[in-house]
């Protein structure tokens, strides 16, 4: 039954029953079910035969009937229509129509109703009104909120600001140790945290998940005999605490003056900076020590710590955690503080026969795709960065039916969320109100400056200026029916937040701001900053060069970044990856770190690209260069450069250049379309075919479990499928999909290359039929990367995923010509990924005046 | 057996919906048999003065001394208990064993937080009575309140440790008690508030959305008009809760800042508050922290100058146990503000007041400052919540407060066998009591 399931979702089952029809009425191309009994008809024309053979099973428009259900439908073109065509129809006499005739026939339906184009004409898709989608309204929270706050300082460098103290307590001190460390990982021994003494390795091992907190108490062991670290008097009489000594002080009481070389017993560190997480998501941080520590994060006045262990008591755990969902292309303000404390004898006192303790922390993560690891060096900067609102009330998710995020419906749970959510912000602003407004509660002229501090929260939120009018609704009103300075501001934000001004952002008079809001929610599902906001009130966003070059300074930011490696993972359908479990008996070594090293070596390696000079995207498909790390490399046999041979850092190196390009040979990608122990070619060639073609399949007919290995031991791979999918219902799909993923049975199921399969020579030929209806033949992965990378197909089906993923409306509601236009920049830039980012961009910023929404 | 209310009302046939008006009828009430028990713990710290704390006479006939003259209108719903005495040993020094096993009754674990003297400690090993009690009454329908338990403060200072903690969900939960009036209030009646706040904008918001409306085409109009009904069913839903509501919110002064100078009027917004919140039944368990072991007040008002830890420490000095005593009498005064919140509340629902089912347990964390012994721990217990008998005063011969933590619980009917460390129980709940 196992196996029902796999194949089920292999052929991707991920339509809801209720969605099937309507989106079969869109989409799915038909290639099976033309019912054509066809006359004699040499002299009549497309339309004729047609109406006089096919309408009676197919409909008027291809609507379908009871007896040919499926709307014909489809990118096919004209050509590959009419070689199905020839060979399916008419359904009771397969191959009695003529080349001729069919081609007709298809040129006919294509353009009458079967192509994108045609469903387009006969039915204008239009700009719909949206709403915020979730992340574009967590963001426009975390913007209209951090627009109250400083602006951070860009520091390039990687790591944490690391004060290491003399004793315990962190402020108003001058550290003997102030550095940037790369990482915290560190072992000190029973030593004090000197240059000398700070040991890298060996790190402190993995955490298991943090222990239950509630453990019975256990006698604690005693720490291993060590070298004395206080030599001189560590042949102190025995009853040297019976001597008289100094009455012991509080605890967090400073030595005077100040000592200037380290304690082995009693020091204290404090890291801080500030981290950018690569996605929106939970993040789990956890820490490793066996001493005092604090963590905060997104929380710079140190309100409550993600991990408050300042009492480690009895036998709790060493390892700590702590869960914070954060959002992607920001940075937050991050502080770890640890303290080693004195080690006293019966009495209070500082014994000098008492060995000091080992210390050690080690700062982790796990990160929404991630293993668990030392937070690496490149997520971390020095320079702190102000608070951010991260809105936690939750959303119902957006539809993402389309492929892409939609804000076209609303429903009672998402306006319940949006009541909450300006709830929980007005409660925000309330508790910060000095802080961010500027404003001290009982200062005299506190209700004028909260006016105009409720005004800009108000334009922020409208991502432009207040009419009169708005001011007297949004602002002056709330104020003047209440002396309650907070009530008024309360009701502000509710007004403001919960207002269709703010929520759906087409909402607006079509000038300046409307271009840059359209402009900022394509390139970063954010309002626009205040840069942007700018050129708007100078009325610089009115030729296409303004808006492009606004568009071209945004594509560098972080947020625009994390967008388009968003949609690079999109394209790749890796939320659709089964599980990343392979066999331990066939893979030894593929284990959990392994699928997680391989993600972030894709997202390397789409970044390399797309950020290099040329952004090209051919080299997507053609490239030959990967990210490796030591795990990676081991695993993979492939050498690395000398000094990368750590799991954290991932060096780039050409990789196999006879049998590897691209995407396509990317061992995540590879392995992520495989079974735990074997290759999949269906996975793999659906996904050359969904994916990087842009074709619609229909889901299989039937559920079917693949062919166990075990039985077939003398089939390879490829032969097994094939007497598996040989059926007239399986071939007319699996025809298309099984010669595209052979070509990657090179690769086994971890995605390592492989010559032979059970020690028979693998055959990797395959073939496709182009557009204009040849059929094209290929060997390998390198050969079907290349001829996908010069396929205009393929460069279609990028451009429209591209533009819809951007502008969460469909391409040809902007004009029905805007797709080959696209296309045609595309191909005129070199396909320039981020030009064509930045041409879709000044589209739906500046759209032309029929196309408004 | 009798049946709780809820189930009486169930058995009437009348929908869950509808509970919230009912349970506000009088004539329904005395469906529920069994009397309301509530409890609070009410701590101040560093000792008292034995000389002006401790009555020199045993049994009902007994003259209130200097520090607890606040509480003489109460003298007949009162009990003073000497000889009760914390015999919790082990890791951490007098003041943080003094406090954080005072309810737990049990060690606290080995840790890395440095006293004045002995090994570093951590956490208690174990729960306090008062978080006991929650889950008792909280696993119980009939007792079940919408919080269980209140922890409140006064200028608890912003860091957690032994000497900062007094009450435990478990071993190594330390419960953060709420010094913050304000954020207290918006615990209890935050919602309230800020469905009223939303109903106060509804008419605008209405409004906005028509404006809006009118400005878009008929193809997204459909899709804001959904908008629009969803907004009219939360006016509904606001309108629904604001009938069941049933409780009126207090007004509580604003702008007090958490200010040593501002600890007589957080402590009395904060006694109006738990007061407010036993009326509603929001809890049947409070406890109400002043500072922490070793806090250091400067009750200024008082024309004390002097920190409260630091002059605890020079206690027996006639001129110090002066200041002493006046600092003690001022603690006393509260529970008096609090007895006389809790005597002027009908009990809703119920017969009397509500101090007639509440008692309060006002105790230190140490017998005496200088000394910092943990022997005669003062525990003055008020009002007629536990059923036991008032206006006494009781001497013990040092008995371990573990049995008095026992017959707490033995009054609510939690008849546990042990309460923290099992060799401080024997001999079971406290005689002389009831």
């Amino acid at each position: 039954m196992a196996g029902c399931g796999l194949i089920l979702n292999s052929m991707e089952h991920f339509f809801s029953a209720s969605t099937t029809v309507y989106l079969r009425a869109l989409f799915i191309l038909n290639v099976a079910v033309l019912t054509v009994s066809i006359a004699s008809a040499q002299d009549k024309s497309g339309e004729t035969i047609y109406k006089q053979d096919c309408l009676k099973c197919h409909g008027a428009a291809g609507e379908g009937t009871k007896k040919a259900p499926q709307p014909l439908v489809g990118e096919k073109s004209p050509a590959q229509l009419a070689t199905v065509i020839v060979r399916t129809m008419p359904d009771d006499d397969p191959g009695t129509c003529t080349a001729v005739d069919a081609k007709k026939v298809a040129a006919y339906l294509h353009d009458a109703f079967y192509s994108p184009d045609a469903r387009a004409k006969l039915n204008p898709p239009r700009v719909e009104l949206s709403r915020l989608t979730v992340q574009q309204y967590r963001n426009s929270v975390a913007d209209i909120i951090g627009g109250f706050g400083k602006v951070t300082k860009i520091d390039q460098r990687h790591g944490l600001h690391g004060e290491y103290f003399y004793g315990r307590g962190f402020g108003g001190r001058k550290p003997l140790l102030d550095r940037i460390d790369s990482e915290v990982k560190f072992d000190f021994g029973v030593d004090a945290p000197d240059g000398s003494h700070i040991v890298t390795a060996p790190v402190p091992e993995v955490p298991k998940a943090p222990a239950s907190p509630v453990t019975p108490p256990k006698a604690e062991a005693e720490a291993p005999a060590a070298v004395q670290p206080v030599a001189a008097d560590a042949s102190a009489p025995k009853n040297a605490g019976a001597a008289p000594a100094p009455k012991a002080v509080a605890v967090v009481k400073t030595p005077e003056p100040e000592p200037k070389v380290f304690s082995p017993k009693q020091f204290s560190i404090s890291w801080d900076g500030s981290i950018s997480p690569p996605e929106t998501g939970s993040y789990e941080f956890i820490v490793r020590s066996e001493h005092a520590i604090q963590l905060w994060v997104n929380d710079l006045n140190r309100k409550n710590a993600l991990i408050d262990a300042v009492v480690r008591s009895g036998a709790d755990s060493e390892v700590l955690s702590g869960t914070i969902f954060l959002l992607a292309g920001r940075s937050y303000s991050i502080r770890l503080e640890f303290s080693k404390g004195r080690e006293l004898d019966k009495k209070g006192l500082d014994d000098p026969k008492k060995e000091s303790k080992k210390a050690s922390i080690a700062l982790w993560w796990k990160a929404p795709h991630g293993e668990l690891e030392i937070i690496p060096a490149s997520v971390l900067s020095p320079a702190r960065s102000p608070e951010t609102l991260v809105v936690g009330t939750p959303f119902p998710p957006d539809d993402r039916s389309y492929g892409w995020e939609r804000g076209t419906t609303v429903s009672k749970e998402w306006h319940a969320a949006t009541t909450d959510a300006a709830l929980e912000v007005a409660g925000y602003i309330v508790a910060r109100l000095p802080g961010l407004s500027g404003v001290a509660a009982d200062a005299p002229d506190a209700k004028t400056k909260l006016r105009v501090f409720a005004r800009t929260f108000a334009e922020r939120a409208f991502r432009r200026p207040l009419t009169d009018a708005e001011k007297l609704q949004f602002v002056d009103k709330p104020f003047d029916a209440t002396s309650d300075l907070e009530l008024a501001l309360k009701r502000v934000m509710l007004l403001v937040l919960k207002s269709p001004r703010f929520l759906y952002p087409g909402v607006m008079d079509n000038n300046d701001y409307a271009v840059a809001s359209r402009l900022s929610f394509a390139l970063w599902d954010s309002p626009p900053d205040q840069t942007l906001l700018d050129a708007a009130a100078a009325k610089k966003l009115s030729t296409r060069d303004e808006i492009a070059a606004q568009a071209e300074r945004m594509l560098n930011a972080p947020r625009a970044h994390a967008k388009l490696r968003e949609f690079l993972l999109t394209w790749l359908r890796v939320d659709r990856f089964q599980e990343f479990t392979k066999d331990a008996k066939s893979f030894p070594g593929f284990d959990s770190a392994v699928a997680a090293d391989l993600r972030k070596s894709m997202e390397l390696f789409l970044d390399n690209i797309v950020w290099s000079d040329t952004s090209d995207f051919r080299q997507l498909l053609l490239s030959n260069e990967v990210f490796l790390n030591a795990r990676l490399a081991k695993f993979y046999g492939v050498a690395l450069p000398a000094g990368g041979a750590s799991d954290t850092e991932f060096s780039k190196v050409k990789w196999d250049a006879d049998h590897r390009a691209g995407v396509l040979t990317h061992p995540y990608m590879l392995a992520g379309l495989a079974y735990p122990k074997e290759s999949s070619p269906i996975h793999r060639g659906v996904f050359v075919v969904r994916g990087l073609l842009g074709m619609t399949l229909l889901p299989p007919p039937e559920a079917v479990a693949p062919l166990a290995p075990d039985l077939h031991p003398n089939l390879t791979t490829r032969d097994r499928v094939t007497l598996q999918t040989k059926a007239d219902a399986c071939i007319r799909c699996h025809g298309v999909i099984n010669p595209l993923g052979f070509t990657l049975e090179n690769f086994d199921a971890a995605g390592r290359f492989r010559e032979l399969e059970n020690e028979k020579p693998i055959d990797v030929s395959g073939q496709y039929e182009t557009r204009t209806g040849e059929i094209a033949k290929f060997s390998g992965a390198k050969q079907l990367a290349a001829l996908l990378a010069a396929d205009e197909q393929v460069h279609a089906a990028f451009v429209q995923q591209l533009f819809q993923h951007i502008v969460k409306q469909p391409v040809r509601a902007y004009g029905l010509t805007l797709p080959q236009k696209l296309q045609q920049s595309f191909s005129k830039s070199n396909y320039s990924v981020r030009k064509l980012a930045v041409e879709i961009a000044c589209v739906v910023a500046q759209p032309a005046k029929s196309q408004q929404p | 057996m009798s049946r709780t209310r809820r189930e009486f009302i169930r058995h009437l046939g009348i929908g869950a919906a509808a509970i919230p008006f009912v349970l506000n009828l009088p004539s329904l009430a005395h469906a529920d048999a069994k009397k309301k028990q509530r409890i609070i713990f009410m701590f101040s710290p560093n000792g008292i003065v034995p000389s002006t704390f401790w009555p020199d006479e045993v049994g009902t006939d007994f003259k209130l001394k200097e520090s607890l003259t606040p509480l003489q209108p109460y003298k007949d719903k009162m009990l003073i208990l000497k000889g009760v005495c914390d015999k919790v040993r082990g890791d951490g020094d007098g003041h943080m064993r003094g406090m954080s096993c005072l309810l737990t009754g049990i060690e606290l674990f080995p840790g890395n937080i440095l006293g004045g003297s002995n090994n570093p400690a951590g956490w208690a090993r174990g729960p306090s009575i008062d978080q006991e009690l929650k889950n008792f009454l909280q696993a119980d329908a009939a007792t079940r309140t919408r919080f269980g338990s209140l922890e409140f403060g006064v200028m608890v200072p912003d860091r957690a440790d032994p000497w900062t903690r007094w009450s435990y969900a478990a071993a190594n939960k330390p419960v953060t008690p709420i010094d913050d009036p304000y954020q207290m209030f918006a615990k209890l009646y935050g919602r309230a508030k800020d469905q009223k706040a939303l109903a106060s904008v509804l008419d605008d918001l209405k409004d906005d959305l028509k404006k809006i409306s009118a400005a878009v085409g008929p193809a997204d109009r459909k899709l804001l008009d959904e908008h629009a009904t969803f907004v009219r069913e939360m006016e509904l839903d606001l309108k629904e809760a604001e009938v069941s509501a049933g409780h009126k919110v207090p007004a509580i002064e604003p702008g007090v800042r958490k200010d040593n100078d501002n600890i007589p009027q957080i402590s009395k917004t904060q006694i109006d508050l738990m007061v407010n919140a036993f009326a509603a039944d929001f809890t049947r368990v409070a406890s109400l922290q002043y500072t922490n072991s070793v806090g250091q007040a400067r009750m200024k008002w008082l024309g004390v100058t002097e920190l409260h830890h630091t002059l605890s420490h020079n206690s027996g000095d006639p001129k110090v146990d002066v200041d002493l005593t006046k600092i003690n009498h001022w603690f006393c005064e509260q529970l008096a503000y609090m007895a006389k919140r809790l005597a002027d509340t009908p009990e809703p629902g119920g017969e009397g007041s509500l101090l007639d089912n509440t008692t309060i347990v006002w105790t230190n964390e140490l017998g005496e400052g200088k000394s910092h012994t943990l022997d005669n721990i003062p525990f003055v217990l008020l009002g007629g919540g536990l059923g036991f008998k008032m206006g006494r005063s009781v001497k013990y011969e040092k008995v371990a407060h573990n049995r008095l933590l026992m017959s707490l619980a033995h009054s609510f009917g939690h008849r546990i066998e042990t309460f923290g460390n099992p060799n401080f129980c024997a001999g079971g709940p406290l005689p002389q009591l009831s």
